[in-house]
């Protein structure tokens, strides 16, 4: 993550090789850090909470430096929507700005998935949020930040594209998923998601399946008319298991997704523009 | 209601596992009755926690970490005179559990097993491994034949210790072996409902059928039959549950114990 961050001091830091960062910003979950780093540049440092793909998001446990970090921050991001329920106190004792997601959006609580990074009309939103925060605590920058902010839309534009393509070729088609982890994406892609909700919210909340879903799930993998099967690489338990076996059984293509930035993907943009590479690959049957 | 219910392997799973586990406890829970022991087996429940969680963490068959533990806590056990036993059953609880915090910190942080404290603490029927339900009976009916074995000396010294030792019983041996098949129907109903539950199916249908009979070997059988009456009534009950509260089961766990409660206290109110 610090490489990264050093990465892009030296792309959008052109002219301004000796800038000392003047503000400091957290990102809950990785992929928002990367998005403030990119709109920040140079003048902000971020860091981000959450970063390590091998441990599960939903079940993230505090620490002192943690609490030091938010407490410190001057502009911080969130998902909201319970998906990092474990900083709000944290939050309402912040100095900083805090910035939802789930705000940015004007989502209800009851709002079941909460993976909202997958939908491509949030990142716009937060983007546009951060920037204008960055601005309002660091004026003499305000130029920059909404330059950056600009740079970071129109670089999302192939994403966005490449989910066009894929619904008006593939719209309708049916998939299987396991926990609704890029659900946002696959019906951005107009794509039919057949597994009953309530047996991905039951695996993405560890809370026993319901067998008649189990059997829905089974019959939709086995020759049951689902495509492809995304599966999420981060959080795994034996019944997943057992459905990425039946999957493989059924020859069905699968789709490895991840819930935080993976390590290896340059930024958000790049990590989402892989993905939907990948479920077109998958959908094409390559 | 029931629709898919004998086409479902994950029933089909269930009902093996819960069926397994009753007819074991049953069995041993009528001599852990007899023997005063219940505290035992309830210390060694959990202390078998931490073996579940340990497999959790190692991603080994839970079985195998439920009993691991479960056996190193016999064996803490084992020698114990019936004054200091409860006194000893209490220390190991404590460590057990203080243990399974530890171990599902990291099975929680390190790994990613979400839900990983409510299912080894208060059981998964329905997301239990494919092909558990085989072993789980295997273990059962291995279990049942060493009781078969040791039942003889086993009611002699769990009615009379000094009889028994006149009468030439090995009676810390027998206690021992007892022990280990304790350790293995705890396992097998941590399988089913969870260690902190497992107490409630190896001590609520014996002592159900301890009030209707006083002969052993039917009190050994009753209780098997009420165990797994119990267990398969809260498998189907948890799967007709659907319909409760839409698209989603309520825990297998809650239904099993709940039976397990009624049937105590029907028995009950007949004076044995």
């Amino acid at each position: 993550m610090r490489k990264t961050g050093l990465a892009m001091v030296l792309v959008f830091g052109t002219g301004a090789a000796q800038a000392q960062p003047v503000l400091h910003a957290v990102g809950l979950e990785s992929q928002y850090a990367d998005v403030m780093r990119q709109i920040g540049g140079p003048y902000v440092q971020v860091s981000a909470i959450e970063d390590d793909p091998n441990t599960d998001p939903h079940e993230f446990e505090l620490s002192p430096d943690v609490a030091k970090r938010i407490y410190g921050a001057d502009v911080i991001v969130a998902n909201g929507l319970g998906y990092d329920g474990w900083a709000d106190k944290l939050l309402g004792n912040a100095h900083g700005e805090v910035i939802s997601a789930q705000a940015v959006l004007k989502l209800p609580d009851s709002t079941p998935n909460p993976h909202l990074w997958y939908d491509p009309e949030t990142m716009p939103a937060v983007a546009r949020a951060v920037a204008a925060a960055f601005a309002a605590k660091d004026p003499a920058h305000a130029a920059q930040y909404a330059a950056n902010e600009k740079a970071f839309e129109a670089s999302l534009q192939p994403w966005v594209n490449a989910l066009a393509e894929l619904r008006q070729k593939y719209a309708g088609t049916k998939v299987a998923v396991t926990e609704p982890v890029a659900d946002y994406m696959l019906q951005a892609a107009g794509l039919n998601i057949a597994t009953p909700f309530s047996l991905q919210a039951a695996i993405m909340n560890g809370t026993d399946p319901a067998p008649q879903d189990v059997s829905a799930q089974q019959a939709l993998l086995s020759g049951g008319g689902a495509k492809i099967f995304v599966y999420n690489q981060q959080v795994t338990d034996a019944l997943t298991v057992s459905f990425l076996a039946t999957a493989k059984g059924a020859k069905l293509q699968v789709l490895g997704v991840y819930e935080l930035m993976p390590a290896g993907a340059k930024n958000y943009q790049g990590w989402m523009e892989s993905e939907v590479a990948e479920l077109g690959r998958d959908l094409a049957g390559q | 209601m029931f629709e898919g219910f004998w086409t479902s392997q994950v029933v089909w799973n269930a009902l093996l596992i819960g069926g397994a586990a009753a007819v074991l406890s049953g069995c041993i829970g009528v001599f852990t009755v007899l023997r005063g022991q219940s505290f035992a087996g309830h210390a060694l429940a959990d202390v078998s926690s931490a073996g579940g969680a340990l497999s959790l963490l190692l991603g080994i068959n839970p079985m195998l970490g439920f009993f691991g533990l479960g056996l190193l806590g016999a064996l803490g056990l084992s020698g114990r005179r019936q004054g200091d036993g409860d006194l000893a059953a209490g220390i190991l609880l404590g460590a057990g559990l203080g243990l399974t915090a530890l171990l599902l910190h990291f099975a929680i942080s390190l790994r990613n097993s979400t839900g990983a404290a409510a299912v080894v603490m208060f059981g998964s029927l329905f997301s239990a491994p494919p092909g558990a339900g085989a072993l789980a009976l295997g273990s059962a009916l291995a279990g049942v034949v060493l009781l078969g074995v040791i039942h003889r000396p086993l009611l002699l010294s769990s009615l009379d210790a000094g009889l028994a030792a006149v009468r030439g019983v090995n009676i810390r041996l027998v206690a021992g072996v007892f022990l280990v098949l304790l350790a293995l129907a705890v396992t097998l109903s941590a399988m089913a409902v969870g260690a902190i539950l497992s107490t409630a199916l190896l001590i609520g249908p014996a002592a159900a059928a301890l009030r209707l009979t006083r002969r052993p070997g039917l009190a050994c059988a009753l209780a098997a039959g009420l165990g797994v009456f119990c267990a398969w009534g809260g498998v189907a009950l948890a799967y007709a549950s659907y319909g409760f509260t839409p698209g989603r089961v309520w825990p297998v766990s809650f239904f099993i114990v709940a039976l397990v409660f009624c049937t105590y206290a029907a028995a009950s109110l007949r004076r044995a």
